[in-house]
């Protein structure tokens, strides 16, 4: 054991609040939430722009009708391998970093309840993603089944089938991890004071969520076990020829698929619940009224997962069951964006990026929202079953739900993590170019889809090129600007402007705004006092 | 210049682990996502797709394991009194209690870093050839911010500085 000198190094140290080690050291055997927090989020930005170059080659491939660029095989790959890496190797890991940064310093902990998990929840990402990506390499090339892997399609594949199996367990294992410590951490380690209702609502979303992902987690990792036997060890769960049922496949993963898909939206519900308020210069309304309806969300998710295969041969009554039980979730739903126009009512509202993003996770989750509740409707969705309509209608939910929130998050943060505030003008110019083009890439779709484009194909019949060739270009540029992103945290890291004080916007209320800007390596190692839990919960 | 002493009175420290989750809180929290999980569970194992069942079960155990060792902090606590001649460290735990006194003059506090990373760091009073460990309950940061407070208390071996003039 080497010992630590006892010498007046440990005074300066204090009071720097530092004593961090360095080197590689610091990020392979990280333990502090923060390092942890960060590594997450350069994850998730890599594999975003991973996801993000499949999807181009995508748009380049329908840029007009033919094969141009790639073939069938690996245009189906690529909506595959896309699809798999923004669910979970971009939006999951994002929203689990920000967990990891806010959640402690927002209930007054020192750190997350299991640190060493932590490290070894987020450690796993990379090996996973290291095999899943490089099932490209394989004879028969990386899995071209869709995200869904629906049988009997995703047992036909060659190599990569048994790497993209091990790969979602271990991606499974990560985000249990993950979920579990923000589970111990949030029961067990919140400050004295913080009670449950006094806290932020990015907690709450994240405490949901994380239930979410502990219930429907083991139903997954069944699922792609059930496959991996079917196809290695001559079972028969969802092979037709030995008494199973492909269809059951698609019920248990729906089942998994609904709630993962609140997974990925609910805690940016919670991070569009602090920004409001904060650039509105107003106390949220109705936070109670906020947290039954995100619990009521993550309920309602388990009983709506049929929606999804309306056109597989249901009976009459369980299509209206689940297009009712699907309904439904459009009044919580409701409530919360009633309740975040009402915050605004009457606000002293500014505008900054934080806010711009928030807004339009506002109005295009709510586009989203609409073409979801006519997807909703059996006779409607007969119609709409996998056409473009059903690709615009999630990209509304996920694009403007999951990644304009964490964008709007990070750009909320990022001046108390790193003590310095961002370029203003080109942070609007991310926003002005990711929202005006996201609906150029997107909304001609919901055309496409109507007029009767099939999705997950790579050429298509003349009369659908224009609206392509829209969509593509705003693919480009939407795809383009978002380098953006990276550049502006890494120049606000650089040599952005230091913040002043510990708020970095003059509305932003809760504990992590009673910390110091940068927030300290090693932050609330004496718990918040009771005046700053108030100040910091004045819903 | 020495500071003037105002007050010859003990310092006492009280360490012990915040736990906003109590026992009886944590038996419901556990019991309720069992239920609901081996439930689900044990419904899609009904329907034939058992696999879904030991995955279910060895993430229940995980939770488990993970609520109880966060909440096995509940009954650590660790009382250090100094005096101007004695420093006495009384470690109570779920089992016992213990109480170690050291002569405060040559006691010395040493926080030891750990060989590896993936071990923490571990605080002691030593004097005399014996030693007592303290805060093993606390995060590697909160156990330095003791050290320090404690070095400062303490002082070095063949030191007693005036606890007059040190934190409370």
């Amino acid at each position: 054991m080497a010992e630590t000198p006892h010498t007046e190094a440990h005074a300066h140290a204090e009071h720097d609040h530092d004593h961090k080690p360095h080197g590689w050291r610091r990020w392979v055997f990280a333990t502090n939430h923060k390092d942890i927090g960060t590594m997450y989020l350069v994850f998730s930005c890599i594999m975003f722009f991973t996801g993000g170059a499949f999807a181009m080659m995508i748009r380049a491939e329908l840029f007009k009708p033919g094969l141009q660029i790639v073939d069938a095989g690996v245009f189906n790959s690529l909506t595959t391998m896309h699809g798999l890496v923004m669910i979970f190797g971009a939006i999951m890991p994002a929203w689990v970093g920000l967990a990891n940064w806010m959640i402690p310093i927002q209930i007054g902990a020192p750190d997350m309840a299991l640190p060493r998990l932590n490290n070894l929840s987020f450690w796993i990402l990379p090996f996973a993603f290291v095999l899943l990506l490089s099932s490209w390499l394989v004879p028969g090339s990386a899995p071209a089944g869709g995200w869904t892997m629906y049988p009997p399609l995703t047992l036909q594949f060659g190599a990569s089938f048994p790497m993209l199996i091990f790969a979602i367990h271990m991606m499974g294992i990560s985000s249990i991890l993950g979920a579990i410590n923000v589970i111990v951490t949030i029961m067990n380690l919140r400050a004295p004071g913080m009670t449950l209702l006094r806290m932020p609502l990015f907690v709450w979303t994240w405490l949901i969520t994380s239930f979410l992902l502990v219930a429907v987690m083991p139903v997954l990792a069944g699922a792609v076990t059930m496959l991996l036997t079917d196809h290695f060890f001559g079972t028969s769960f969802f092979n037709a020829a030995g008494g199973g049922d492909p269809v059951m496949f698609q019920h248990i993963f729906w089942f998994f698929g609904h709630p993962e898909v609140y997974i990925m939206i609910l805690p940016g519900f919670g991070v569009v619940s602090e920004i409001i308020p904060a650039f509105s210069r107003k106390p949220l309304f109705g936070y109670e009224a906020m947290v039954y309806a995100t619990a009521s969300i993550a309920f309602l998710s388990f009983i709506v997962w049929a929606h999804h295969m309306f056109t597989v041969g249901l009976p009459t009554s369980a299509l209206l069951f689940f297009m009712f039980a699907t309904m439904l979730i459009a009044v919580p739903t409701g409530v919360k964006v009633f309740n975040w126009t009402a915050t605004m009512w009457r606000g002293s509202l500014t505008f900054e990026p934080p806010m711009l993003f928030a807004l339009a996770f506002l109005f295009l989750f709510t586009i989203g929202g609409f073409s979801g509740l006519m997807l909703a409707m059996v006779p409607a969705d007969f119609q709409y079953q996998d056409t473009y309509f059903v690709v615009a209608h999630f990209h509304y939910v996920l694009v403007s739900g999951s990644a304009f929130a964490i964008i709007a998050g990070v750009y909320y943060w990022l001046p108390k993590w790193v003590g310095r505030m961002y370029d203003m003008t080109l942070a609007k110019w991310h926003f002005w170019l990711s929202a005006i083009f996201f609906n150029v890439l997107f909304f001609p779709q919901h055309f496409l889809g109507l007029a009767g484009m099939p999705r997950r194909i790579p050429d298509y019949a003349v009369q659908f090129a224009d609206w392509n060739m829209v969509s593509s270009i705003g693919g480009f540029v939407f795809g383009l600007s978002q380098l953006l992103f990276p550049y502006i945290i890494w120049k606000c890291v650089r040599s952005g402007q230091r913040v002043e004080g510990t708020r970095a916007w003059d509305g932003a209320r809760g504990l992590e705004w009673e910390l110091p800007s940068p927030a300290p390596y090693h932050s609330w190692t004496i718990p918040p006092t009771e005046a700053m839990i108030a100040r910091g919960a004045e819903h | 210049m020495e500071a003037p002493q105002r007050t010859r009175q003990p310092v006492r420290i009280v360490i012990c682990p915040n736990c906003s989750l109590s026992l009886r809180g944590a038996a419901l929290f556990f019991g309720g996502l069992c239920l609901f999980c081996l439930t689900l569970a044990g419904v899609l194992a009904l329907m034939g797709m058992w696999p879904v069942l030991p995955f279910a079960g060895l993430e229940m155990l995980l939770v488990g394991w993970a609520l109880h060792a966060s909440l096995a902090r509940r009954y650590r606590s660790e009382i250090i009194t100094l005096t101007e001649s004695d420093v006495s460290v009384e470690s109570r735990d779920r089992a016992r209690c213990q109480l170690t006194v050291f002569q405060r003059h040559w006691a010395q506090v040493k926080l030891r870093r750990p060989a590896s990373q993936l071990h923490p760091s571990r605080l002691t009073i030593e004097s005399h050839g014996r030693q007592c460990e303290l805060g093993s309950f606390l995060t590697d940061e909160e156990r330095y911010g003791l050290a320090l407070r404690l070095q400062r208390l303490i002082g070095r071996i063949n030191e007693s500085p005036s606890l007059a003039s040190g934190p409370k």
